[in-house]
């Protein structure tokens, strides 16, 4: 019997500190990871040599190849598979990466990592309750000068009905709640700034423009649950965001917000979209693969080193400061159709201006698009994810649908990352969700046989068929695959790898019917 | 299990439904433990009792009422669960998982599991699930497979990503060897950095093996025998024949082809299982053609005896390729095939005639601690009632001599006082002078596993071991200075007032001697002389002092020095004042050595006690002795190994009988031992190989191996198993007890048994420890002695509860002054010589080089170097170099290595062709006679050598 049942024989296996930052000051100072330098780290840290091995060939961001010259890496996930193939300058060496969270620039590339920033919007959000040449952080220090209570703010996250914005929907309010009750100490705070999803570069924006809300809501969160050590696990392709964020907390430290007994610090991904889901993340942070964890336990009770742990994504935090300063009913009122709040967007695909935007949550996908500028070249939609990769595709009828977790549910698919993507008439779409199987299938981590296995089988199977147009022959395997993904995967990420497929094909899922689209045919 | 997660203190029960039963399950246990309890079996691929489940293989999958299926195996129960574990979905997708799983294996009829012990278990599945190949998903493969390893086969295509390999090479092992390289469906098992199995550090123990369910790891046969399904094999239930851990294993036999197959773990308290590539993959030796099958005689014309081959005259120079075995061919031609009779009717006489013309003082012998408690037994009864002398001795004297002695002056016992399996209930163990992980490769594992449970593992040796790297602490001593460390951390404990002060009031005497000594040892005077710093000699010392129980295990580190005796009592010291023997957790345990050295030596195979260690100088001994044997016995302590070679040079020692022993490679200075070898007048050599001691032979004698013989052996643990005999032996080669037997009828000691059972009946008669101990009781796990209750219970684990076993209950504390050395490096010869073993040989090499495995993987000799000395020499890891000592000097290849610091050196000794024996210094323990095999001075040369033919 497991000591903690469901805790993997592998966490706390090899006591110690990670080795991922030594690995990446390895890679800093060579550029690359030599054999004998990985042989003296294990001996010197007395760390199996396997457990070095686990980590950097499962982690995109080490090599074990000295680097030949310029690397031009290229996306090929939907947005940009939709703007076309990227042109790599000539003689350059390829590299192909997985989404880079600019699908607003589609068809992107990146040459040696230089990542390009984003272009900040105008003026502050709505979800800031922060004027320009506002002192900010006034919502943290009237909750550090007892102001305010911490039932206060998990009564008004409750009220405000918040729901975390990184894809699941867990009520935020009840979240904190239950880390704020659990005796186990020391407890951890963790934003999740890992956004890796197809289409999905909002909490991008958000980092970027809203550096002091996201780090304010963490640290919140870190008051109102006890935590002492808070981090933002951010992806290291997001280099120009970190360093915002760096500076933002550099002045946090200044400012004596920040320090012993509250510190924060940001711990730099070594890659993988798989990253983004919390167990994941958590063992990467404790140094292993980032495999996830069967649960439960969860994260709030049995988190990072076995710790307690609040985990919240970008949006979330940034929304909690806005919400605690104007109260629920504020935020609230802020929704249209029937829904609370304000929502952040990302569009892109065939839209005229991809992009990032805020918007009332229950604004419907129509005029979403049309914030957006439209379809590209006035062409008719043919169909759009409207919650990232993991989102079942709808159709042109959906598109009055409003953009909130119900009545999205009710139609099949979901609001999961907050990414809009727009596909035009004339596109195949078997073969733009075929497309997205193909990043569940490059992002799986291989830890359970469904995924690793199915996603790649599944692939095959729908390449080969798209391929001489044999679709109907493989549907009864595709539709039992996806039974089986979806029902037996461990995480959420086999879990909905082939509902993309299944959508296009407008079968049968999980009880709620897809919109069925006419069958795509070459 | 082994997690660094503390259980849950509290069990309470919850109650669930398990396909409409109602069932009662621990709280913490998981769905699939309850429903094993409740006889509902659920499909497992990646599960294995075990080890901690992973849940990845997601067959055991069972519908709890989630949006989402359960993994059963980590999902723990819940109040009020109602769990469905085979529904008509469960199972389509059961089939589905296996469907995809047996896509990328390899056809059945090529898969190394299926075609060899034919039970994969994802083929099963794939018949109960009907799963056809061909079902619309495409085929994968083409992963690569990987026969870097001698004796093991990787497959990936078979690969299944179950981790069973992966936890059964941490959590069981503790090898930390194989882990998932790459990510998704690319993954693979990886050893260290994705290198070829037989290049990793991989110690091919097996395990891996054992535990893999499909034919991606699997045994390679071994000497061309094919490994075929259990079914249509012979199990044989016995015990590994090497180390003193005494592993329980099964043998399987192929009858038609009188060979073993392959080898299994076996349960038992102890060895739980485990193996380590000895025990796993060494047994072929027995099948090796340059097994003795006759007895032989010395020609006539191969007098004056002397070396018969260039290596053992010393002409080797290591430079021939490795492998090296005695030259038959060279050798051979000195003898001439004889009947039995001849044979032993010319040992008989020879030996009979110098004993009556020289008196009893002119024979000895040598036993072995490989043989049998009853081969031990009749053979110093041989010695002492056959020739009226205590002339006898064995391999003990130069493993754990010195050990024993202090224990029998401190606690009245030579035996253990622990098992080893008992550092799980100690907060804190030291593992003193033991590379454990070579040397005693399956009780490393359970130290390992204590540690990542929570035992403080500190770690004493000059030698960076693999076990350091498992320590909390790391005490790198430099040689020989074991007392002044200990007395270090003695000072500290007694300042710290950390004495168990009830305790040695109680039980122990001449404390204020103790103190009174250890006060010269502050720490910092400690640190001068041992070189580990003040600061972590207190900390040894405050976490020692502060365990609830604290266990030492030690091994030749200590005892193989003239300081040998004084470095254990040491630790009888440390264990004493703090109050930590006689309970759980707690005490003293020398690793054994030899498989039977326990064994051998509670059986009387030492000079100065008969069996059970009565000692021959007590008139109650000898009188008992004299009656149960009908013979006047010597009534002096006899000469011990080293003393009988010494003897025989100066022409006191005549003739000799040795049973198993090859003394030429395994005694310090063999150039000494060759010259009291040649000197003698006669000599028997009785063995299963021609060894190079046998070079000196007038009578050669064909033994059985261990494997053709049964017998007991009493572990390092006490525990007494029976070996059972596997194979029929060669030609004419006989049991070792039955020709002790022959013997010792042509000298006039009557000895008829039937069978070793009734020897064994008779040793115990006259033992107190193995008292009610029987063949038919020992059963296939034996039993650990002593036992009161030998039916009932597994035996005594921890002695000494009540009182010890001196005369009058007491442990004696000897305070013990540091002595360095008895040759210490100067300019001419400026390094520390270290000698031991490695983990895939044993002693010197006679079975293990004729091991196909285990040659396979370590054929040659080596000197481990440090890498900053080898780089001032100039030497590049695998050149030759020169080592000498003012006793000689051998050739061999060098090999760097962080594990051993600058100025010292480490050399195996089972290598004929660069014999470390010829380098050591014959300086003995005044006490326990032990030479000083881990420290001499020598001088390391590069040699310009061509690369050998």
């Amino acid at each position: 019997m497991a000591a903690v049942p469901g805790v993997e024989a592998r966490a706390g296996k090899f006591p110690g500190p990670s080795l991922i930052p030594r690995l990446t000051e390895i890679q800093r100072e060579h550029g690359w990871l030599p054999r004998e330098e990985l042989v003296a780290l294990s001996r010197d840290m007395r760390r199996p040599l396997y457990e070095i091995e686990g980590l950097i060939s499962f982690y995109p961001h080490f090599r074990t190849d000295p680097p030949e010259g310029s690397e031009v890496a290229v996306c090929h996930d939907l947005s940009c598979w939709l703007a076309g193939q990227a042109q790599a300058p000539e003689g350059a060496r390829v590299r192909e990466v997985s989404c880079l969270g600019r699908c607003d620039r589609a068809p992107i590339t990146v040459v040696d990592e230089d990542y390009p920033e984003v272009e900040r919007g105008e003026g502050p959000r709505p979800n800031d309750p922060y004027s320009p040449g506002d002192e900010r952080y006034r919502v943290l220090r009237r909750a550090l000068d007892g102001d305010i209570t911490r039932d206060e703010v998990i009564t008004a996250l409750k009220d405000a009905e918040l729901r975390g914005m990184g894809g699941a929907g867990f009520p935020t309010g009840t979240k904190w709640e239950l880390v704020a009750q659990q005796s186990a100490t020391p407890k951890y705070a963790i934003c999740n700034a890992d956004e890796s999803e197809p289409g999905t570069f909002k909490d991008r924006q958000i980092l970027a423009e809203q550096p002091h809300l996201v780090l304010e809501g963490l640290l919140l969160g870190m008051w109102v649950t006890g935590a002492e050590e808070g981090w933002v696990f951010i992806r290291h392709e997001y280099a120009p965001e970190e360093e915002v964020l760096r500076a933002e907390l550099d002045a946090l430290r200044a400012a004596g917000l920040v320090g012993p007994g509250r510190e924060l610090d940001i711990f730099t991904s070594p890659g993988g979209y798989i990253l983004g889901e919390e167990s994941a993340l958590l063992e990467c942070m404790e140094g292993h693969r980032g495999e996830p964890r069967n649960k439960p336990p969860f994260p709030g009770v049995y988190g990072l080193w076995g710790k307690p742990t609040l985990m919240n994504s970008v949006e979330t935090l940034a929304d909690v400061p806005v919400i605690v300063e104007r109260g629920a009913e504020w935020w609230k009122a802020q929704g249209v159709n029937g829904s609370t709040g304000l929502k952040f967007f990302a569009v892109s695909g065939h839209v005229e201006r991809p992009g990032v935007y805020c918007v009332p949550m229950g604004t419907t996908a129509r005029e979403l698009i049309e914030r957006a500028g439209g379809v590209s070249g006035g062409a008719q939609l043919a169909a759009f994810q409207p919650g990232g990769a993991s989102s079942n595709f709808l159709g042109p009828d959906d598109l009055d649908v409003a953009l909130d977790f119900k009545p999205l549910a009710e139609r099949g698919s979901m609001l999961g990352s907050g990414a809009l993507v727009a596909v035009a008439e004339g596109t195949d779409l078997l073969a733009a969700a075929t497309n997205v199987l193909r990043f569940f299938r490059n992002e799986s981590c291989g830890k359970c046989v469904p995924c690793r296995v199915g996603s790649h089988k599944a692939h095959a199977m729908l390449t080969e068929a798209l391929g001489d147009g044999s679709v109907e022959a493989i549907e009864p395997e595709i539709e039992q695959l996806e039974a089986t993904l979806r029902m037996t995967s461990i995480c959420g990420l086999g879990q909905v790898a082939l509902g993309p497929v299944m959508s296009v094909l407008g079968l049968q899922r999980g009880g709620t019917a897809a919109r069925s689209h006419p069958r795509p045919r070459p | 299990v082994a997690t660094t997660v503390e259980a849950p203190s509290e069990h309470r029960t919850v109650s669930l439904t398990i396909d409409g039963v109602e069932v009662q399950a621990a709280e913490g246990a998981t769905i699939w433990e309850a429903a094993r309890d409740a006889g509902i079996e659920i499909p497992v691929l990646c599960h294995d009792e075990r080890y901690d489940p992973v849940g990845v293989c997601r067959l055991c999958v069972v519908d709890v009422g989630g949006r989402v299926y359960a993994a059963a195996c980590v999902r723990p129960v819940e109040d009020g669960m109602e769990v469905k574990t085979a529904t008509d979905d469960l199972e389509r997708h059961r089939a589905t998982l296996t469907s995809l799983l047996e896509t990328d294996q390899p056809p059945p009829e090529q898969d190394p599991k299926e075609t060899t012990t034919a039970d994969n278990e994802l083929l099963v599945l794939v018949r109960k699930y009907g799963v056809e190949r061909q079902n619309g998903l495409p085929v994968g493969g083409g992963r690569g497979e990987d026969h870097s390893n001698p004796v093991i086969s990787v497959n990936h295509d078979a690969c299944i990503l179950c981790d069973r390999c992966v936890r059964a090479c941490d959590d069981i092992q503790g090898n930390d060897v194989i882990g998932r390289s790459g990510k998704g469906y690319t993954t693979r098992i990886a050893f260290d950095l994705n290198d070829p199995m037989g290049e990793s550090s991989c110690v091919t123990c097996g395990e891996c093996v054992a535990a893999c369910p499909t034919g991606a790891l699997t045994n390679k046969p071994i000497r061309d025998v094919p490994i075929r399904p259990r079914s249509e094999l012979r199990q044989v239930e016995s015990v590994c024949p090497y180390c003193g851990v005494g592993c329980a294993l099964t043998y399987h036999v192929d009858d038609e082809r009188n060979a073993i197959v392959f080898a299994e773990g076996r349960e038992q308290p102890g060895s739980k299982s485990r193996l380590c590539v000895k025990g796993r993959y060494g047994w072929d030796y027995a099948a090796s053609p340059q097994r003795l099958t006759v007895p032989l005689i010395r020609r006539e014309d191969s007098y004056p005896k002397g070396p018969l081959s260039g290596d053992v005259r010393g002409e080797g120079r290591g430079r021939r390729k490795p492998g090296g075995l005695v030259n038959y061919d060279e050798v051979l031609p000195h003898f001439r095939e004889a009947t039995w009779e001849e044979a032993l009717d010319l040992a008989a006489s020879r030996l009979k005639a110098l004993h009556s013309e020289h008196g009893p003082g002119a024979i000895a012998g040598f036993g072995s601690a490989k043989c049998s408690n009853e081969e031990a037994y009749l053979f110093q009864k041989l010695i002492r009632a056959g020739f009226g002398t205590n002339n006898v001795d064995h391999c003990t004297r130069l493993c754990h001599a010195s050990s024993v002695a202090a224990l029998f002056e401190g606690v009245g016992s030579g035996a253990v006082s622990t098992t080893y399996g008992d550092i799980i209930n100690a907060d804190v163990a030291i593992l003193a002078g033991t590379n454990t992980t070579a040397n005693h490769p399956v009780a490393s594992s359970f130290f390992k596993q204590a540690r990542r449970r929570g035992t403080t593992l500190i770690v004493v040796d000059p030698r960076r071991e693999r076990i350091a790297d498992h320590a909390d602490i790391f005490c790198q001593i430099k040689p020989g200075t074991d007392v002044a460390f200990y007395n270090g951390v003695l000072h500290e404990i007694i300042a710290r007032d950390l004495v168990d002060h009830e305790f040695v009031a109680r039980r122990a005497t001449n404390y204020e001697a103790l103190v009174e000594m250890v006060q010269q040892y502050p720490p910092e005077r400690a640190a001068q002389i041992c070189g580990v710093d003040a600061d972590t000699i207190r900390e040894v010392a405050r976490l020692w002092g502060e365990a609830g129980a604290a266990v030492v295990y030690w091994g030749m580190g200590i005892s193989q020095h003239t300081t040998g005796t004084d470095n254990a009592r040491c630790l009888i010291a440390l264990c004493t004042i703090t109050g930590n023997v006689g309970k759980q957790g707690a005490g003293l345990h020398p690793l054994r050595g030899q498989n039977n050295v326990q064994g051998a030596s509670d059986a009387g195979l030492i000079p100065m006690f008969y069996p059970d260690y009565q000692s021959v100088d007590s008139p109650g001994a000898w009188t008992r002795f004299e009656e149960a044997w009908g013979r006047e016995l010597d009534h002096e302590r006899g000469l011990t190994v080293t003393e009988i070679i010494g003897s025989a040079l100066h022409g006191g020692v005549r003739g000799m009988y040795m049973m198993g022993e090859n003394p030429f490679l395994s005694d310090p200075n063999i150039n000494k031992v060759r010259k009291a070898l040649a000197a003698l007048d006669f000599l028997v050599v009785q063995d299963i190989f021609l060894t190079e001691t046998a070079e000196f032979a007038d009578v050669v004698l064909p033994a059985t191996s261990y494997l053709e013989k049964e017998g007991t052996y009493t572990n390092t643990d006490r525990r007494v198993q029976i070996g059972r005999k596997v194979l029929d032996p060669p030609g004419e080669a006989r049991e070792d007890w039955r020709v002790v037997c022959d013997i010792a009828r042509r000298i006039g000691l009557p000895m008829d048994y039937e069978s070793p059972r009734e020897v064994f009946d008779e040793m115990v008669a006259l033992t107190t420890n193995y008292a009610g101990l029987t063949y038919d009781n020992l059963g296939p796990m034996g039993k650990l002695y002593p036992n009161p209750d030998p039916e009932g219970s597994d035996g005594t684990v921890v002695l000494f509860g009540e009182r010890f076993g001196t005369d009058d209950g007491k442990a004696h504390l000897v305070p013990a002054e540091w002595m360095p050395a008895k040759e210490l490096p100067d300019e001419d010869f400026p390094f520390v010589l270290n000698t031991g073993r490695l983990l895939e040989h044993w002693h010197t090499g006679s079975m293990t080089r004729r091991s196909f495995a285990l040659d396979a993987i370590q054929p040659e000799a080596q000197v481990w170097l440090n890498p900053d000395d080898a780089a001032t020499m100039g030497v590049a890891d695998g050149d030759f170099v020169r080592i000498s000592s003012r006793r000689g000097s051998i050739e061999l290849r060098a090999k760097l290595s962080h594990r051993d610091t600058p100025g010292t050196c480490f050399i195996p000794f089972h290598f004929r062709e660069a014999a470390a024996n010829v380098l050591t210094i014959d300086e003995i323990d005044p006490f326990g006679k032990i030479p000083e095999f881990k420290f001499c001075a020598v001088k390391v040369e590069p040699v310009a050598v061509p690369e050998p033919a």
